[in-house]
């Protein structure tokens, strides 16, 4: 079966395909449930965008305001400073003039984001290294990464503790039968 | 056409795989273990056996699980009490160095005995044929407590304190042989093998390097902890007196712990062990582990003080659940001077101190004392007791 693409369910979602395409993607909803839940998807996100826009810690009235006015303050100043008998520009909001306010905008609303959003606080700095005993031996854990097992585990193990940055192990060996002490140490020795 | 160019791919990306799989998995050849003794080492490796040993890659990191046999050989002319292996993967690597100690010794010239070498070690992964294990001789300690070695994992002290334990062990279990015969003997066996299975299990967890904000801190405490006070168990007779000491207690974790120390005796001292219980909110009381002072640089004159503490955090569990620490108490458990002698608690200071009775297990001599009663019987203890 081939799928209508994203765009298309996203503009059926808003009313806003013409009556032929909209048509064809009905009948594809109607077998689809795959698309039909995309397209419930973009339903949903629909009726939540204005309340975003609502949102007071996002403030975009806000800043939609002070761009207003900005952009108001511009075209004032300019005609304070235009002579009388100066020709008036052309159209001017072609070509790369274009591009360069479409850019400036772009910049001063990502400044607003930016500037608007609180400073990310880093909540556990995890650049750990840990030994752990465990009923299989000793677990040696370095940051985020995978843990190793270091020294195997023996029946009836003491495990000691060393405050310092090493653990050891106390056993009977089966193939020897003797006492036997295991350190391991995450120390440069 | 296609379907064969497909299935050739398939069959190609099988054989990789499975080239990929017993590379990361492969055994231990004993041309990947180096034996590194020096000249004039007091022993000899007559067998080594490599045996189920695997070299385990995981990422970037190749893990050793080594399971090896040997037989050393007394080439020296004294009596051997102890011998410290130390297993290198890197010198310079994270859990790539650990050592193997065989208490209870008592091997004479020319005679031989076994080690077993089972752990874990970890090295990055290598492509060159060189050894990818070194085993060193890091001391062996004499009857007479002479000590041969470069001594690089502080293994004549260690050495040197579990001979003076077993010294100790042997001499109580000797007099109760004395005074009781044949059924006190027994009954002090027993009494070890009991201290042994009660003893309560506790799970321990060192973390280093651990950095909090303060908004992290209190997500995990909201408290942010509590500063506790250490109490201390005092030994008449030790060389060591505890003045205070406080770790910061957060539910499971203690961090930081420091204490402060007085020397009491005439001669300097270059290392002190703090030993420390925590009791939990249901009054039950576990080892949790060790302070030592492990800075190099740590010395103690005599009649002066100084303070041992850490920067790790610690954590422990008990039954996979976290410890509620309560209280936390502290006693000296091992001393060494700067003239090498070292000073361990007497058997009348733990024998006085039912909490010590309960947390501390039995001594590696009393251990192997008991282990050797269960497999072999009394007649095998008293002839052992008697080669001392």
């Amino acid at each position: 079966m081939r799928h209508p693409n994203q765009a298309i369910l996203a503009l059926h979602a808003g009313g806003d395909l013409g009556p032929f395409r909209s048509w064809l993607t009905a009948r594809h909803l109607a077998r689809c449930a795959d698309c039909r839940e995309e397209v419930a998807g973009y339903t949903e996100m629909r009726e939540l965008l204005p309340e975003l826009a609502e949102l007071p810690e996002i403030s975009w009235n806000r800043m939609a305001a002070e761009i207003k006015a900005n952009v108001r303050l511009g075209l004032e100043a300019g005609e304070c400073v235009r002579t009388a008998d100066m020709p008036l520009p052309r159209a001017s909001m072609t070509g790369w003039r274009a591009a360069v306010a479409i850019a400036s905008v772009v910049v001063m609303v990502g400044g607003c984001l930016m500037l608007e959003r609180p400073a990310p606080q880093p909540v556990h700095v995890a650049a750990e290294t840990s030994v752990e005993s465990t009923q299989d031996g000793v677990q040696f854990q370095a940051g985020d990464d995978r843990a190793f097992g270091l020294m195997n585990g023996a029946q009836k193990a003491v495990y000691h503790l060393d405050a310092q940055g090493s653990m050891g192990s106390r056993y009977i060996d089966r193939e020897t039968g003797a006492v036997t002490i295991a350190t391991v140490s995450y120390d440069v020795q | 056409m296609m379907f064969s160019k497909f299935t050739n791919r398939v069959v190609l990306a099988g054989l990789l795989g499975v080239a990929t799989l017993l590379a990361q998995d492969a055994p231990l050849s004993s041309s990947s273990v180096s034996f590194d003794l020096p000249e004039d080492s007091p022993i000899a490796v007559m067998r080594a056996d490599t045996g189920t040993s695997r070299q385990i890659a995981r990422g970037a990191a190749l893990v050793l699980d080594l399971n090896l046999s040997l037989t050393l050989r007394n080439i020296s002319s004294n009596r051997i009490h102890g011998v410290t292996l130390r297993i290198v993967s890197q010198e310079v690597a994270m859990g790539g160095v650990g050592s193997v100690f065989q208490p209870g010794l008592n091997v004479g010239p020319g005679e031989a005995f076994p080690v077993h070498i089972s752990t874990k070690l970890m090295r990055p992964m290598q492509m060159s044929g060189a050894p990818v294990l070194h085993v060193n001789l890091d001391g062996v300690l004499f009857q007479d407590l002479t000590f041969y070695g470069p001594d690089k994992l502080h293994s004549r002290r260690v050495m040197t304190a579990s001979e003076m334990e077993a010294q100790r062990d042997r001499m109580a279990l000797k007099r109760v042989l004395a005074r009781g015969g044949n059924p006190a003997l027994t009954d002090a066996i027993f009494k070890i093998l009991a201290r042994r299975q009660a003893l309560p299990e506790v799970q321990g967890r060192i973390v280093r390097g651990r950095a909090l904000t303060n908004a992290g801190l209190a997500a995990i405490s909201p408290d942010r902890g509590r500063q506790e006070q250490f109490a201390f168990l005092r030994f008449p007779d030790g060389p060591i007196q505890l003045i205070r000491g406080s770790a910061e207690i957060a539910g499971s974790d203690a961090r930081a712990p420091s204490i402060e120390v007085a020397n009491l005796s005439d001669k300097a001292v270059k290392y002190v062990e703090l030993g420390w219980v925590l009791t939990d909110n249901d009054g039950h009381s576990y080892m949790a582990g060790a302070l030592p002072s492990s800075d190099p640089a740590f010395s103690l004159p005599a009649r002066a003080t100084a303070t041992v503490r850490t920067a790790n955090t610690l954590e422990f569990s008990t039954a996979g659940k976290p410890l509620s620490i309560q209280k936390v108490t502290g006693f000296v458990n091992q001393v060494e001077f700067a003239d090498g002698k070292v000073w361990v608690p007497s058997r009348q200071n733990m024998d006085s101190n039912p909490l010590l009775l309960q947390v501390i297990e039995p001594s590696a001599e009393e251990e192997r004392l008991a282990n050797l009663y269960v497999m072999k019987g009394f007649p095998a203890l008293i002839e052992e007791l008697k080669k001392y």
